[in-house]
């Protein structure tokens, strides 16, 4: 629920929100995000958007980006918690600091997705 | 026509699979060592629903206002309006040690 309105608090600031995005929109002139454009291109004509701005394209790749990100942080923060609760149970038994690899799975991923409202099930039958 | 059909899902095949490479690197970039597939298959569905989505919703804002072409304000009301968190995007975009992907090759147009 926060997160449905957190944009919206952005906006308030009516002075100054349209003057850094159009500030932000001439720095990604020469920005390139981790999604090549023609990639998010395809995906955008695919659904009929068409726009001879490549500048558009790479606020649209920005953005699926940071969602993304906000997700998997989110996601990572479950493994954590739940490493660390199975670790603390284990290292009674064996002594000694471990290198921890953090593994993403649906068990951290689904809870994730839930607080952004995407509502994931994993198919029982799937191997 | 089964060749048609073959070609458009190799095509859509490779943007999936550098979608796969991106999600791959978010997730490198946030912490995670390794995901297991079905994780990482359903963060590229996400990403490519979100890509449609705006696009779609977009185009619909900019038909709304009478034009052809669509401008930032149609981009911004699409990604506000699905609750995008937008806040700290600069400073996302500004961070170090992000990995940019290789564009695909273009196929060379065949002679005739």
């Amino acid at each position: 629920m926060s997160r449905m309105s957190s944009p919206s608090i952005g906006m308030d600031e009516d002075s100054g929100a349209g003057h850094a995005l159009t500030d932000f929109l001439l720095q990604l002139e020469n920005y390139s995000p981790s999604i090549p454009d023609s990639v998010v291109a395809y995906y955008l004509n695919m659904s009929g958007f068409e726009s001879q701005d490549p500048r558009l394209i790479r606020l649209i790749a920005l953005a699926s980006q940071k969602f993304l990100s906000d997700i998997a942080n989110d996601a990572l923060q479950h493994c954590k918690m739940r490493t660390s609760s199975q670790i603390n149970q284990s290292s009674k038994n064996q002594k000694g600091p471990k290198e921890k690899k953090y593994v993403m799975t649906m068990e951290d991923l689904v809870p994730a997705l839930q607080e952004y409202g995407i509502s994931a099930k994993k198919p029982h039958y799937f191997v | 026509m089964s060749e048609n059909t073959e070609k458009v899902e190799s095509s859509c095949d490779a943007r999936r699979r550098i979608l796969n490479i991106a999600v791959s690197t978010v997730l490198l970039e946030t912490g995670f060592h390794a995901t297991d597939k079905m994780s990482l298959e359903t963060l590229t569905e996400i990403v490519q629903c979100f890509l449609t989505e705006v696009g779609n919703s977009a185009k619909g804002y900019c038909e709304l206002s009478g034009r052809v072409e669509p401008v930032i304000g149609d981009v911004m009301m699409a990604i506000i309006n699905m609750g995008i968190n937008l806040q700290g995007i600069e400073q996302y975009a500004a961070r170090p040690n992000r990995h940019v992907i290789q564009p695909p090759q273009q196929a060379p147009v065949p002679r005739t």
